[in-house]
């Protein structure tokens, strides 16, 4: 890690930590944010690096919403009771209870859907182009339906997550969930950067560049497409958990299994800031999210169509996305050697 | 490594745009109450969202125009702040948040459907914002010994359990069979529980029992069910899209059913959309015009109806009816409190008992409205095919006779 890069990440760990403090207001949209990155990130693993245009990672993410609550729930109270009671009041959690249901709620919700992911990984991952698109897209919206129809986990009447605990003041239950989310987004920076620092990561983009190649070449891309599969799978299940305890009540298809807005928008970040690199989804959702949020204050009832601009410029202007059009138009910011006879050349030929 | 730079300067544009967006309101400013609400102006609510919010509106209006509210000797204006929920539960609970800890809001108004208030409730729990909302009437919400929740409506198992009642005892006393459709959210399926309950009481018997999906637009499936089945009555519930699909597809299958019970048939303007096809539909409803209630601001059912419509163009359901009364309520506990100190407010708005244009109000423990009974009328045309909905039930406000059984397609 050299001098630059080291002020870079001490300078983001600074204002992550202090950003709670500053905008004490923003709480809420700050762990959203964090929420965002950790999506949009995981999702470029699939759709960035591998090729393998994925609708279907808000399956973890749903399950490890409706998991992380239920676990915390179940360890302590009927879980049956609770839903029926509409949850809340009936059975309060103790201070130590809801965080010890909530470090086991995370644990669960990461690892179940890891699991889930590499057993489905293992049969639907063999489809390629628009047919893994399509089949994961019903992933998302099958999830959707069946939960809703399950009794225990409140069907269609939601489930109400147990509410933060009497500790501290107001403003601790928005620390709480930010900081949260804000450990998460490191765990998964860490874990996102190491892994593409890796002949992981040539793997997966092998398997983007030519399938057949890559397997010619030796490589059994199957193994490989599941395991980064799992990883996103892992990430994904812990956002989910922390979003359902930050929203506090989880309904099937408009807050887990959120296929039309979460599901599509962690496509969008990542087209947004650039797929296939590893600052480009994460810049993508900061911007994403500002404007969104801007929108929402300033164009009320027009957010969707500003938004759908938004897109339409970016597919038309920056199809490589906010990163790629850096580094199209500065090159050797990049540590790309440019030759200017080379460049000039091109540009006569054009 | 110049990349850095790049990213750095991402990063604090960032940052000044949050700050710039910081824009703060007081709860009161000058002669205003700012109240905040979360309302649905897109996705699935929308239409309803809209009569929610008209009905703020119309309510806001009228009161600053006829002297607004006063406190300590001072008159203040009602003024709100709206934000788009987009339907979305996750969205208002944002919103609330927002409101609250941004905006600078001390006074909530509720959004609309049930998912979405329970979805905002534990937020202004948390604050102690007041909320008095007209448009979440699932019965888990006045469970949870909420202090801060205000709801001028009936709970949801009440909207259709008299329809069963009300077939049982045409059926001379005997049980009937009843066929059930209900979409898939909070307040839909409180409607079922409160039928399944007249079920039991009355010793009837289900015969189906389907759960649809949100975004309601096709129940073909149910419907041929019902057709094989031939139930007494069929019960449907999914907010405005539910009653027009079930009426759409019924009267295209033909489906012949003694009684059909909804929700929803005045804010889907059912009578004017699908005209004689809706003919003899059954509908729960929190208010009427011709119900007989009145108030300094709105007078009666007939002068909001009449004036509703000549502001915004259509009949008011009474989703906006309920929203209105909303606002009498906010004004009414204010300025007995004679205060903005949001625990004087509550105890004011727990201790409210006024009646209203759209019905008397008081409220229970768990804060949900218990002096305003519910209303069935049923879509009556004449033969011009000019369609009505007529009060059938309870007796006490009837100004029709309930036509029963449905005379099959055969005969229409």
């Amino acid at each position: 890690m050299n001098k630059n890069n080291l002020i870079l990440y001490i300078g983001i760990l600074t204002f992550g930590i202090a950003a709670p403090f500053l905008f004490p207001a923003f709480k809420v949209q700050l762990s959203i944010l964090c929420v965002l990155i950790i999506l949009a990130t995981t999702w470029n693993i699939q759709g960035g690096e591998m090729g393998y245009n994925s609708f279907g990672n808000i399956l973890f993410y749903g399950l490890g919403m409706y998991l992380c609550a239920s676990v915390q729930v179940g360890m302590f109270f009927p879980l049956a009771e609770w839903t029926e009671s509409g949850g809340e009041k009936t059975f309060v959690h103790t201070p130590a209870q809801f965080f010890q249901g909530m470090a086991v709620g995370l644990l669960v919700a990461a690892v179940v859907p890891t699991i889930v992911a590499g057993l489905i990984g293992y049969s639907i991952l063999g489809l390629r182009g628009h047919y893994f698109a399509i089949c994961t897209l019903g992933l998302g919206v099958a999830a959707g339906e069946i939960s809703g129809g399950i009794e225990i986990i409140g069907a269609g009447q939601g489930f109400t997550t147990p509410p933060f605990p009497d500790v501290g003041n107001l403003e601790s239950r928005g620390e709480f969930f930010y900081f949260l989310s804000f450990i998460v987004l490191i765990l998964t920076f860490i874990a996102v950067r190491g892994i593409y620092s890796t002949r992981f990561k040539l793997i997966l983009n092998a398997i983007r560049d030519n399938e057949d190649k890559a397997e010619a070449m030796g490589i059994q891309t199957m193994k490989y497409k599941i395991v980064g599969w799992m990883i996103s799978a892992f990430f994904c299940g812990l956002a989910g958990g922390i979003m359902g305890g930050l929203v506090g009540y989880i309904d099937s298809t408009d807050v887990a299994f959120d296929g039309r807005e979460m599901g599509v928008f962690m496509v969008l970040m990542a087209i947004l800031g650039g797929k296939g690199t590893l600052w480009g989804p994460i810049i993508g959702a900061t911007v994403f999210h500002i404007f969104k949020e801007g929108f929402w204050t300033f164009f009320l009832g027009w957010q969707y169509v500003a938004l759908g601009v938004l897109i339409v410029v970016i597919v038309i202007y920056f199809p490589e996305g906010i990163m790629g059009w850096l580094r199209e138009k500065y090159p050797e910011r990049f540590g790309e050697v440019v030759d200017e006879k080379d460049r000039k050349a091109q540009v006569e030929l054009k | 490594m110049k990349i850095n730079k790049i990213i750095v300067s991402f990063i604090s544009a960032a940052v000044i745009l949050l700050s710039t967006s910081v824009v703060s309101f007081a709860k009161v400013v000058g002669d205003k109450i700012v109240l905040g609400a979360a309302i649905s102006l897109t996705g699935k609510y929308s239409s309803n969202g809209v009569h929610t919010q008209n009905g703020y509106n119309m309510a806001v209006d009228r009161i600053n125009s006829m002297g607004g509210v006063k406190v300590g000797g001072k008159t203040y204006k009602f003024d709100i702040i709206y934000y788009d929920d987009e339907s979305n539960p996750k969205r208002a609970a944002q919103l609330a948040e927002r409101l609250i800890s941004q905006d600078g809001v001390e006074f909530m108004l509720g959004p609309y459907s049930s998912g979405l208030t329970k979805a905002i409730a534990p937020v202004t729990e948390k604050y102690g914002v007041p909320m008095v909302e007209a448009n979440g009437a699932s019965r888990s919400l006045f469970t949870k010994g909420y202090k801060y929740l205000f709801a001028v409506l009936a709970p949801a198992n009440l909207y259709l359990d008299v329809a069963i009642d009300l077939a049982v005892e045409k059926n001379n006393g005997k049980p009937v069979t009843v066929a059930m459709a209900f979409e898939q959210d909070a307040f839909s399926q409180d409607v079922r529980l409160g039928v399944l309950e007249a079920i039991e009481r009355t010793g009837s018997k289900k015969v189906i029992d389907d759960k649809l999906p949100k975004e309601l637009n096709d129940m073909a499936a149910t419907l041929v069910k019902v057709k094989q089945m031939k139930p007494d009555v069929l019960v449907v519930s999914g907010h405005t899209k539910g009653a027009l699909t079930a009426v759409r597809q019924i009267s295209e299958m033909k489906v012949d059913v003694p009684m059909l019970a909804m929700t929803h048939c005045d804010a889907a303007k059912l009578s004017k959309q699908h005209g004689k096809n809706s003919q003899y539909a059954l509908c729960a409803s929190q208010w009427h015009k011709t119900l007989t209630y009145k108030d300094n601001f709105f007078k009666d059912g007939m002068t909001y109806d009449a004036d509703f419509t000549k502001e915004f163009g259509y009949a008011p359901p009474y989703q906006a009816a309920e929203s209105s009364a909303a606002l009498l309520v906010f004004k009414d506990a204010f300025e007995r409190a004679n205060s903005f100190d949001q625990k004087k407010v509550r105890d004011a708005l727990a201790a409210t008992n006024m009646q209203t244009f759209y019905g008397n109000i008081k409220f229970a423990e768990g804060g949900q409205n218990v002096d305003k009974p519910m209303v069935l009328f049923q879509v009556m045309c004449d033969d011009g095919g000019k369609c009505e909905n007529k009060v059938v039930a309870p007796t006490k406000w009837a100004s029709a006779k309930l036509i029963h059984p449905i005379p099959s397609w055969s005969q229409r």
